[in-house]
């Protein structure tokens, strides 16, 4: 564009331009009482004539000067307009053109709210994280309506790693979207309905299935869930029903802890059947309306969660969890204490509103988590203690099963207490841990073994039917056969014939004998059992064949629990310790020193967000390449722990990324682990006490909160308020205290011997007598996890249905050290050396009293521990069961956590 | 065969040539040239003017032997606002075109340069105060005081732990 100096003309013309001013504020700034007077304007302008070669274009009519000066600086293009503009200014004095450019600064500035779609700024705000966004909102309404778009916080949610119920999210929406009928709807859709639950809730919850959870199920045959899956079907097979309804239908087919994701159907479970739980509390929760801002209304009536309200009020969450803020709850409810274990609790395992324990009293007790109440009389069959369990209470699966110190494992119908079925001898010794899925039951044993049972009746001709692996350490019943043996056409000729039979539901498939100690607890993820044992080693293999496909090893003292992912292995140990292994190479990436004494009970949650893989696989690249880096620019950091304390230098070995810190190259996850900032994992111990590890900005593990059982259970006993509840919280406490006072004396009396907690960790200490022991095995034996506290000859008391509350002090006292169940492995001898170790590098102990001193006997040793999204529960030597839930007192964000799932 | 070079036509009315495969960066003129076959027509760009169309072809120019975008799925992955230095210069624009290119990315549907765009509006909101953002956006203050001060004790909870 060259026209440029045509326009220059203009300039003849001045005061002409004030009253066009007016029009177009910002042609100039002439209008500004500060600028320029009409005589300084002049004397620019005649500085600038000289300049002015060409005045032959001037084509202003003459007639109507005042208008069409502007008009016809218009006509002229943008590059002359510029050209003329700039030639106007120069004439200026520099403070002059300067406020013409501050003037004109905002022309420069625009809005992209106001410039681009929605689309495009939920785009670029995509790339922000949440608190820019908040800082953003608050420039202008406009922004803070882009900004509180809910699909954005969707994504933010989800990126933080946060999972959430879907389903519920789905449902709650469809619940809250208008009604089932499309008139109905039409007329009403533009405005909240009051009374919108009401008549869907009847059309979606079946009586059927209300009756069957409400009206006692006890000792009830039939199964509701027939009726139910029934329905089910027609609402799926019924193309012009509201989704709702279907999904409705489905999730009560699959779900049945929906119960608690739904206030008003529990509300309805519950008016029907006041006489049966009553006592509940945490009900006024339930029985409100859903907050008004967890919903958006949109246009069409239909309702959606509002993910920005989600967002923050997980984050709230998540900041209790941070700073420990809870509430403490027990099972049973205080006022009911007479439905307690009797004993100490090995197992607990909970799903949505149901909670199943497994005590030393051999019993099992279904909990309803929203009452705190027994649902079923305890569960009898076990002749010993109930060592560990696995339920899954969905209808399609209806179903726990429970491993004892009686060796056998028993079967039971979840929603009747009915038992189905008893693997007798199961196991040559104590079943210590057993996982199921839809098609196996694994269980593992002192024995040193792992057994792989079928749930369902087998054909060989199944997908099912196990493989056969000629290796070491596997080994299957003769009935098996090698299917890889037998071309199908003859398998399936000999399986009509009757030759060969499909195996019956429960049959035993493989034997996995790998392991040279009591092997104390496994893990099921999809094809792989993992397991961990008193051998101080983790072992993965696979769940068809039974082949060993790794061995991790990393713990110096014998193993009590382990936890899988898909990328990673957390496990607690005798060694006091929790270890994260990357499950790929079997690398250990983080170790955690924070507990006294043996971990018992580990759970991890990192909280990936989406995409993970890459970024893990990554960093982990990253801190190779700096330990590389490192070693090859001659610094020593490849020295090995103990040398680098001799040069002065403590491994840190919770994360940190220094390559003085790596142990170990090729991991496909970083130091630590990886996961979110949220990551979390909790372990429980003997030492009594139970930690949240937590991520520090540094991305190393630090303890975040100490929680204490004893603590835990005097404050939910104090919670009560009615009278009632206050005389049974009293004997409670005075149970408390009776165990505290007895122990001390038992423990005099016993001298140096061990409660009666089971020990499933085996220590290497070649001190654990066995009768009779000697050779080379007596090193074997040694090596085996003992799992103490099963006093065989001890006579116990009759399993009672209904305990009376006056004989539950008496009852649930604890039984001091017993005589024959003694292991000493786990305590005195095999310490010295640990203690020695925390001498040379201290760690945090902050319950020294706890810490292997013989004289105090522990009264709430940590067996099991399990957390959700918002809450933890713990069973221990204490028969009470207690619980910390971070929702505190919010109502809002108890409403809300119906659709947080765990990291 | 068919051409190595396509005719555009901007809103403005140039026409402008360019090469077949830097024109394909767009998903649209991809889909169009699918759809129409060959043509030596000009094919009018009616919603980009001519300065922001030389900006894009430009940018499509440097980027030609870019692996082609994946599509959505990369979405999963963490987003960085990490921008490469050709990029950032080429983004060194005044507002006005800078959102134009971004409109123009998004009509002719070049996610690289929508990519490139929205994150550089992205950096410039990162890191600033309310007050700054409005005074980089030219944005009018529409709220109260009061109404100021609720909106930061609601956003209180998303402060840093």
């Amino acid at each position: 564009m060259a026209r440029k100096s045509s326009g220059s003309a203009s300039s003849p013309r001045l005061p002409p331009l004030q009253p066009a001013v007016n029009h177009a504020a910002d042609f100039a700034a002439a209008d500004t009482p500060s600028l320029s007077t009409p005589f300084k304007l002049d004397e620019g302008y005649s500085d600038e004539t000289k300049t002015q070669v060409e005045k032959k274009d001037l084509a202003i009519p003459a007639s109507d000067e005042w208008m069409t000066l502007q008009e016809w600086v218009l006509t002229h293009s943008e590059a002359e307009r510029a050209e003329l503009a700039y030639n106007l200014l120069r004439t200026m004095r520099a403070s002059t053109v300067a406020s013409v450019i501050e003037r004109l600064a905002p022309r420069l500035h625009m809005d992209p709210v106001l410039k681009l779609p929605p689309e495009i700024t939920s785009e670029i705000f995509s790339y922000l994280d949440p608190q820019t966004l908040l800082m953003a909102s608050l420039a202008s309404r406009a922004w803070r309506n882009r900004i509180s778009d809910s699909r954005l916080w969707k994504d933010l949610y989800i990126n933080e790693g946060w999972r959430v119920d879907m389903d519920a999210v789905r449902t709650f929406e469809q619940e809250h979207s208008g009604l089932s009928s499309p008139q109905l709807r039409k007329s009403r859709s533009r405005h909240t309905d009051p009374d919108s639950g009401e008549p869907k809730q009847k059309k979606r919850v079946p009586p059927s299935w209300l009756k069957s959870r409400t009206t006692g199920s006890l000792g009830r045959k039939t199964r509701p869930e027939n009726g139910q899956r029934h329905a089910a079907q027609e609402a799926d097979s019924e193309g012009d029903l509201p989704m709702g309804d279907a999904s409705t239908e489905r999730r009560t087919l699959f779900s049945p802890e929906e119960q608690t994701t739904s206030p008003s159907k529990r509300r309805e479970s519950y008016s029907g059947s006041t006489q049966l739980k009553l006592g509940g509390n945490g009900l006024s929760a339930a029985t409100r309306r859903p907050n008004s801002s967890l919903l958006i209304r949109m246009p069409n009536g239909a309702a959606k969660v509002n993910w920005l309200h989600l967002y923050r009020l997980r984050r709230k969450l998540e900041e209790n969890w941070a700073k420990g803020r809870f509430t403490n709850f027990q099972l049973p409810h205080p006022a009911h204490m007479e439905e307690a274990h009797q004993e100490c609790v090995y197992a607990i395992q909970f799903t949505g509103k149901w909670l199943v324990s497994g005590s030393r009293d051999k019993t099992l007790r279904v909990w309803d988590l929203d009452t705190k109440r027994l649902w079923h009389p305890p569960l009898l069959g076990h002749t010993k203690s109930v060592l560990c369990l696995q339920f899954d209470p969905r209808p399609s699966e209806d179903i726990i099963i429970s491993g004892s110190s009686d060796k056998s494992v028993i079967i039971w119908r979840f929603s009747t207490g009915e038992k189905l079925h008893e693997i007798a001898a199961a196991h040559d010794d104590s079943v210590l841990n057993l996982r199921f899925d839809e098609r196996y039951i694994v269980t593992c044993s002192k024995d040193t073994l792992i057994k792989v049972w079928s749930r369902h009746q087998l054909s060989p001709a199944d997908k099912d039917y196990p493989s056969m692996f000629f290796g070491t350490g596997v080994t299957y019943p003769s009935y098996i056969i090698d299917t890889a043996e037998m071309p199908s056409p003859m398998l399936e000729a000999e399986l009509a014939n009757g030759h060969i039979r499909s195996l019956a539901p429960f049959s035993l498939l493989m034997t996995i004998d790998g392991h040279t100690a009591a092997v104390n607890a496994i893990q099921l993820n999809e094809d792989e059992i993992v397991s961990a044992s008193g051998d101080r080693l983790i072992k993965v293999w696979n769940l068809r064949n039974g082949a060993c496909k790794k061995t991790v090893i990393g713990h110096e003292k014998g193993i009590a629990c382990v936890q899988v992912d898909n990328r990673r292995i957390i496990s607690g140990s005798n060694d006091d310790t929790v270890r994260i292994f990357d499950h790929a190479s079997g690398a250990e990436v983080a170790c955690l020193h924070g507990h006294g004494n043996l971990v018992r009970t580990v759970q991890a949650g990192f909280g990936d967000p989406p995409g993970a893989e890459e970024t893990l696989r990554l960093e982990a690249l990253a801190v190779d390449n700096a330990f590389r880096d490192a070693q090859r620019s001659g610094a020593n950091v490849d020295l090995g722990p103990r040398a680098l304390r001799r040069a002065g230098y403590t491994q840190n070995t919770t994360g940190s990324r220094d390559p003085r810190d790596i142990k170990a190259l090729g991991a496909k996850i970083p130091p630590g682990g990886g996961g979110s900032r949220w990551a979390r994992i909790v372990s429980g111990s003997y030492d009594e006490s139970i930690i949240i590890w937590k991520k520090c900005k540094e991305g190393r593990w630090v303890v975040g909160q100490r929680l204490r059982q004893e603590d835990a259970a005097t404050s939910a006993a104090y919670v009560v308020s009615d009278p009632a509840a206050r005389a049974a919280t009293a004997r409670s406490n005075a149970f408390a205290q009776q165990q505290h006072l007895q122990t001390p004396g038992a423990a005099a009396t016993q001298g140096q011997q061990t409660p009666t907690a089971p020990a499933p960790a085996s220590t290497s200490a070649s001190q654990a007598p066995q009768a009779g022991g000697g050779g080379p095995l007596q090193t074997l034996q040694a090596l085996t996890a003992r799992l103490a506290g099963q006093p065989q000859q001890q006579p116990q008391p009759q399993p009672q249905p209904n305990p009376t509350p006056r004989a539950q002090p008496q009852q649930t006292q604890p039984q001091p050290p017993m005589n024959g169940i003694i292991n000493p492995a786990l305590h005195q001898p095999p310490h010295l050396p640990a203690q020695q170790q925390q001498q040379t590098h201290p760690r945090p102990r902050h319950h020294p009293r706890h810490d292997r001193d013989a004289s105090v006997v522990p009264t709430s040793r940590v067996f099991k521990l399990q957390f959700d999204a918002h809450k933890i529960i713990c069973s221990s030597q204490d028969p009470r069961i207690v619980g910390w839930d971070f929702v505190g007192d919010d109502e809002e964000l108890r409403e809300a956590c119906r659709f947080f799932m765990c990291l | 065969m068919s051409a190595t070079t396509l005719r555009f036509q901007s809103s403005d009315g140039v026409v402008i040539t360019i090469d077949r495969d830097v024109a394909q960066r767009s998903v649209l003129i991809k889909n169009l040239l699918e759809d129409l076959g060959d043509t030596t027509e000009a094919i009018p760009i009616p919603n980009v003017n001519e300065a922001v169309l030389r900006k894009v072809i430009e940018w499509c120019e440097h980027h030609k032997g870019d692996p082609p975008s994946t599509g959505d799925d990369d979405d999963s992955r963490r987003k960085t606002t990490d921008i490469d230095e050709w990029d950032q210069k080429f983004m060194q624009v005044d507002q006005e075109m800078l959102f134009e290119i971004i409109l123009a990315a998004n009509y002719l549907d070049i996610k690289g340069l929508l990519d490139v765009g929205c994150k550089t509006v992205a950096n410039m909101i990162k890191g600033k105060s309310p007050e700054e953002i409005r005074k980089t956006f030219n944005i009018q203050n529409d709220f109260t005081p009061e109404e100021e001060d609720q909106i930061r004790r609601e956003n209180e909870w998303a402060e840093d732990r």
